[in-house]
């Protein structure tokens, strides 16, 4: 196990690096990429709205595999579930602030682009069933009853995870609004000048996003230690005899 | 394009743009403010 302070040093360092390359991301984005053709400045857009829509799709598999891990624990080794169902909470509060700035930075490309803020087609409506199923998943754990609470919402991670690749195939299957994939065997490519702006946005915004999941599974960890020390500090009291 | 014509307002494809950008960094700067402020006030229990 490390120690804290490792932990914490290490913590630091990451956020230090994470700063650096969303700075280079943002300066080859706006500065340096090629302006594109057709949309003009419009498409500078993609560099914020790809990176996120690409790790909404990966951070709901942290979430199962937790999830998995909660369900297969919870009887075998009680502090590893906690452990497994802290990281279920943290990744499934970043697939939803992902997920929701996917949207939200698609609607406000398409409004110029389209001329409509929304089209029910098959991507747009799969991505937004995501974001309501994760949604509804941090609901659950909020309002179900203390005590049912990991079971409930790791079963529900496990039916919410089957959306993912939906969302991903979702332009291959069906005929849809949303501009087609650029990568990929049957992408359509994209300038190479282009190629620098969405490598160094993804790769911040991923360390960004992993940082994240750290910091909020610490969190959830503090929180259960926390209720835990209440806990026995409650049966203590109940079991002193009265003067 | 420069920090001139980034913040320049006259249409709405440049200002989503900007919205774009800055919304982002500002939601997830707030998102990091909130965990961190359940960080000190559980810290503090």
């Amino acid at each position: 196990m490390a120690r804290p302070s490792t932990v914490r040093n290490f913590a630091w360092l990451w956020l230090a690096a994470t700063i650096a390359v969303l700075i280079v991301g943002f300066r080859q984005a706006i500065f340096l990429a090629p302006m594109e053709a057709t949309m003009g400045n419009l498409q500078r857009i993609f560099y914020y709205h790809l990176p996120h829509a690409i790790l909404g799709l990966i951070f709901p598999y942290i979430n199962l595999a937790a999830s998995l891990g909660y369900l297969y624990w919870r009887r075998r080794d009680p502090l590893k579930a906690l452990s497994a169902d802290a990281l279920a909470v943290a990744s499934a509060e970043i697939t939803v602030l992902y997920v929701g700035i996917t949207l939200a930075s698609g609607m406000l490309w398409g409004k110029p682009a389209w001329g409509i803020w929304w089209a029910w087609d098959a991507r747009l409506t799969t991505e937004l069933i995501l974001w309501l199923l994760y949604v509804s998943y941090l609901m659950l754990r909020r309002f179900s009853p203390a005590g049912q609470t990991g079971v409930l919402s790791a079963v529900l991670a496990v039916f919410a995870a089957v959306d993912v690749p939906i969302v991903y195939m979702s332009i291959h299957w069906w005929r849809t609004q949303h501009p087609a994939p650029v990568f990929g065997s049957d992408g359509g490519g994209i300038d190479p000048g282009m190629v620098p702006a969405v490598l160094w946005n993804l790769a911040g915004w991923a360390m960004w996003g992993l940082l994240l999941i750290g910091f909020r599974f610490a969190l959830e960890r503090r929180r259960q230690l926390a209720e835990q020390e209440a806990a026995l500090l409650a049966l203590e009291a109940s079991l002193e005899t009265p003067q | 394009m420069t920090w001139q014509t980034f913040f320049d307002f006259s249409s709405m494809a440049h200002r989503h743009l900007v919205f774009v950008y800055g919304g982002v960094i500002a939601v997830q700067l707030a998102y990091v403010g909130w965990v961190a402020r359940n960080w000190s006030r559980i810290g503090r229990q």
